[in-house]
């Protein structure tokens, strides 16, 4: 292999303006099926994060209670029941302590979250508003909404007393950061607060209807002393959610459903979109063959005499298809090293520079999610299949017919 | 000069018989009958000569020959091997090793230097140039005359020079047979006698046979024995000045 390599690289440094030509080509190729990448999973994150908050990849719940339909003796007749969901106890994990440390202990998770939720009404003298209460524990509070960025008075603290509430919701009770409200949850419970921060996420059912309490006071108001409302995990892997799911309904007896069941429009639509860059990606690859295939098919027939000579002095057909699959690998990855870090700076550059006054991105594409490796890999083994046709043209040269050209 | 001598275990037989060869081409339609049943036999060290006017087959007769071009019918064997119906792959490597090509045009591969050039033949096959095949270009291109141009890009030499470093190149691998077609058609007469010369000189030293087709009166009084080719039939060898011995 090291001689036909030897030769391989002659041929592509004798003509100097066509391999920069063909590396230029396929370093397009890469940069654009990276570009893509890069675009395709900034977006998908960018509506994850945007359409949802940071939406959890897998939610596990207690598990619905089956009703049951009690037996009847009349054998022979049919039976019509309508079924009810028991309603008799409340749907809560219990023992939930067991339940988080198998799911923290999973390799698979990132971050286990455990929150209670529940229903409240919040009064401050004559205005009374309904809200839901999310109680979580103060360093899980980023993991489960991006709070944090949103606060536009005061702070992002959980303490025991405090309570950080959407601006409509601020408005409609008029308090200001530092301010007590009282809060009375559906189970008759209640508590005075001080609004710790007013956070403004812009979505207004957020804006009005949510609260963020502490995990424990949220726990002693919502009634639920042994027990919470459901486990939100972060996964190290986005893609992993449905096996992930599965194994921790397994582990925990629960109801565990994976992201793209509970959002399944906001799914429906990342698939979409991933099916249209995986065409656009499928077809930079494309254009690799093709321009890879042509040029190294015009080099073969230019070349004709020369691997005619070569044939005659003995020179195997196999050699001779070598040199050209080896002229396309070499293309491919040295136009992937150009294109990788091209496609990573340009990404960059979008990611920095393109940004509205707010500080948020025009193009939400994220440099670090090129699948750079993939895109080199991927470039390579194109160029080498592109130079299979040429390569087996230029085996087939008769060279009797070639000599006498 | 040793080096140069191909290895001989089978003197006495003939190096090349041939027996009967027919060649046909066939275009579409249209079939040409190039050889009508050539005979003849080659024997080691000759430097045979091979006459007939244009169109009458030579060329057609030295790609069958040299195995790239399978006969329609009629045998030949070298060295006692028969090649008639041999395979692509076994001819391929035959070729390497028995057999040296030079035709008109020097056909020297342009992106690679005079010494990479005379070592092709052995480096492709032998995975890459080794010491003992640089050795062997570098002394071959001294032969030639080349000796001080070893490293020069094959474009960069002169037509005469160019033909004597193809002629290095077939004798590359210690071929016991080169096939040289109008060696020295397009070369002006004192390059095409200085081409000429060595291929004599090379074939006295090393016993390497030569079938060498040509045009030229000057050129065929150098060689030992003349076969003429006349529409596509061994034909009466013309009488042409003999070269002085
Ligand atoms: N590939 C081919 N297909 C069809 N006919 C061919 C082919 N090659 C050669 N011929 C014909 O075969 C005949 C012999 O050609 P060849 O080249 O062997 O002659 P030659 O003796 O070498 O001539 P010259 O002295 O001019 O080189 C010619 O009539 C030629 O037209
Ligand atoms: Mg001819």
């Amino acid at each position: 292999m090291r001689y036909e390599f030897k030769v391989a690289l002659r041929y592509l440094a004798s003509s100097k303006f066509q391999t920069v030509l063909l590396v230029g080509g396929v370093g397009v190729g890469v940069l654009i099926f990276s570009f893509m990448t890069a675009l395709i999973n900034g977006l998908t994150q960018f509506q994850i994060d945007q359409t949802v908050g940071s939406i959890p990849h897998v939610v596990i719940e207690p598990k619905e209670r089956e009703p049951r339909v009690l037996p009847s003796d009349h054998s022979g007749t049919e039976v019509l029941a309508a079924v009810q969901r028991g309603t008799v106890q409340r749907e809560q994990i219990r023992f939930w302590q067991n339940a988080l440390e198998t799911v923290e202990n999973d390799p698979a998770t990132r971050v286990a979250v455990p929150v209670v939720a529940g229903n409240a009404l919040v009064t401050r003298g004559q205005v009374v508003e309904p809200v839901s209460i999310t109680g979580v524990r103060p360093e899980h509070l980023s993991e489960v909404a991006a709070i944090a960025p949103a606060i536009v008075a005061g702070t992002a603290n959980l303490d025991l007393d405090g309570v950080l509430i959407g601006a409509r919701l601020a408005h409609n009770l008029s308090v200001e950061v530092g301010q007590p409200v009282v809060i009375r949850s559906d189970r008759g419970r209640e508590r005075t607060v001080k609004v710790r921060g007013i956070f403004s996420i812009g979505i207004e059912s957020l804006d009005e209807r949510v609260a963020y309490m502490n995990f424990k006071s949220a726990k002693a108001l919502l009634d639920l002393d042994h027990g919470i409302s459901r486990i939100e995990v972060k996964l190290k892997d986005l893609d992993s959610a449905a096996s992930a799911a599965q194994a921790f309904a397994g582990a925990t007896g629960l109801k565990a459903t994976a992201w793209p069941e509970k959002n399944k429009r906001l799914f429906d639509a990342i698939q979409g979109q991933n099916s249209t860059g995986g065409l656009i990606k499928f077809f930079a690859i494309v254009t690799i063959v093709i321009g890879v295939a042509s040029a190294l098919l015009l080099t073969s027939v230019r070349r004709k005499p020369e691997i005619g000579i070569m044939r005659s002095m003995g020179v195997t057909k196999g050699f001779v298809t070598k040199v050209f699959v080896l002229q396309g690998v070499l293309v491919g990855i040295m136009g992937a090293l150009v294109g990788a870090p091209a496609a990573y700076g340009f990404c960059a550059l979008l990611a920095d520079v393109a940004r509205r006054p707010d500080g948020t991105p025009i193009i939400p594409v994220d440099p670090a999610q090129g699948n750079y490796l993939a895109g080199i890999a991927l470039a390579t083994i194109a160029s080498a299949i592109a130079a299979i046709l040429p390569a087996r043209a230029a085996a087939k040269v008769d060279p009797v017919e070639a000599i006498n050209l | 000069m040793n080096s140069l001598i191909p290895p001989s275990n089978d003197a006495g037989t003939p190096l090349l018989s041939v027996r009967d060869i027919f060649k046909t081409y066939v275009q579409g339609e249209v079939e040409t009958e190039v050889l009508k049943g050539i005979s003849f036999d080659l024997f080691r060290g000759e430097l045979v000569s091979l006459l007939g006017p244009s169109g009458s087959g030579k060329s057609t007769l030295l790609s069958v020959l040299g195995t790239l071009l399978r006969p329609t019918s009629g045998r030949f064997t070298m060295r006692g091997i028969d090649l008639t119906g041999a395979a692509e792959v076994m001819l391929t490597a035959f070729r390497n090793r028995n057999i040296g090509f030079v035709f008109q045009y020097h056909h020297l591969l342009p992106d690679f230097t005079a010494i990479e050039n005379v070592m092709f033949p052995a480096a492709a096959t032998d995975g890459g140039e080794t010491d003992a095949i640089e050795e062997r270009a570098a002394m071959l291109l001294a032969r030639v005359g080349l000796g001080a141009r070893m490293h020069f890009k094959a474009t960069k030499l002169s037509g005469g020079q160019k033909q004597r470093v193809a002629v290095a190149r077939a004798l590359m691998n210690r071929p016991a047979l080169v096939l040289a077609d109008e060696p020295t058609g397009n070369l002006d007469r004192e390059s095409a006698e200085q081409v000429m010369e060595l291929l004599a000189e090379i074939n006295a030293e090393s016993g390497t046979t030569f079938l060498i087709s040509t045009h030229d009166p000057d050129i065929a009084a150098r060689c030992h024995r003349h076969i003429t080719v006349i529409d596509g039939r061994i034909g009466e060898t013309p009488p042409f000045p003999r070269a002085a011995a």
